[in-house]
């Protein structure tokens, strides 16, 4: 899966360039979770490390780090 | 034989330029496309995401799972410009 | 993908984090509104998953007479279950607070 012409922004470069960073995670299903990326595999499943979970906009829980199946992911934004 | 182009060539053309994302269901995202894979995974700037309700949320930077993406259109301003 | 070069941290993959949590009490959070407990025997890299001594949360929102709309939980204790990883959504090592 590597790039064509373009060089540096693609998705495998952007994920490590944010490996470390505060991100939102939403999911299919409209839930959203906030943390530090701790690391990104090429499923999309995504390690968070003080994680929280909001839905419908709305604080519902925190993890200490949480492992989310790639599969749900709709977006990661830095 | 007449030049055809591929369709993940018309994608690699829109790259710097601003996207308008389609995706199954009632989800939309505009933004500048940064890149993407064979997946049509992207990487979009200055992002906004339109739900069905006609809400928005901004973003500066994401990544767009390829997996629900359903239709692109190149320059495209969104939902909103539909006059 | 590109993660040759940092190594020393102990989850340098997603599902090194499942693999910490072996033989410890995960929370599990499931597609259709159901959350599970338990001790994490096994898993595999589709995320079907073993768990033991597991308490099963299910959330269903009812209805009564008037419309009103409650959510109801629904509590069941199993020794052992088996999860297929296709309706796994999240797994956390840590009871969420």
């Amino acid at each position: 899966m590597e790039n064509h012409s373009s060089d540096s922004r693609d998705p495998a470069a952007f994920l490590s360039s944010i490996i470390g960073a505060p991100v939102t995670v939403k999911l299919n299903s409209g839930v959203v979770y906030k943390g530090e990326l701790q690391s990104v595999d090429g499923y999309m499943n995504i390690a968070l490390e003080k994680c929280a979970e909001y839905v419908n906009g709305q604080l519902r829980r925190n993890y200490g780090d949480a492992f989310v199946r790639g599969n749900n992911v709709l977006y990661i934004s830095a | 034989m007449a030049s055809q182009l591929l369709p993940l060539e018309l994608i690699d053309k829109c790259v710097g330029s601003k996207i308008w994302v389609v995706m199954k269901g009632d989800k939309e995202f505009t933004g500048t496309l940064l890149g993407f894979d064979d997946y049509v995974n992207m990487v979009l700037e200055d992002v906004t995401e339109f739900d069905y309700a006609g809400g928005q949320t901004k973003m500066p930077k994401c990544l767009l799972n390829g997996n629900n993406v359903c239709m692109l259109i190149p320059g495209g301003e969104g939902p909103v410009a539909t006059s | 993908m590109a993660d040759t070069g940092e190594q020393g941290e102990s989850v340098s993959e997603p599902l090194d984090l499942v693999r910490l949590s072996l033989d410890e009490i995960v929370f599990v959070k499931l597609r259709g509104d159901r959350e599970l407990k338990g001790r994490l025997h096994a898993y595999d890299s589709h995320c079907n998953l073993v768990l033991g001594e597991v308490e099963e949360t299910i959330m269903t929102v009812e209805e009564d007479e008037q419309g009103q709309e409650s959510v109801k939980t629904i509590k069941k204790q199993s020794e052992m279950l088996f999860v297929r990883g296709d309706s796994v959504v999240l797994i956390s090592p840590q009871s969420p607070s």
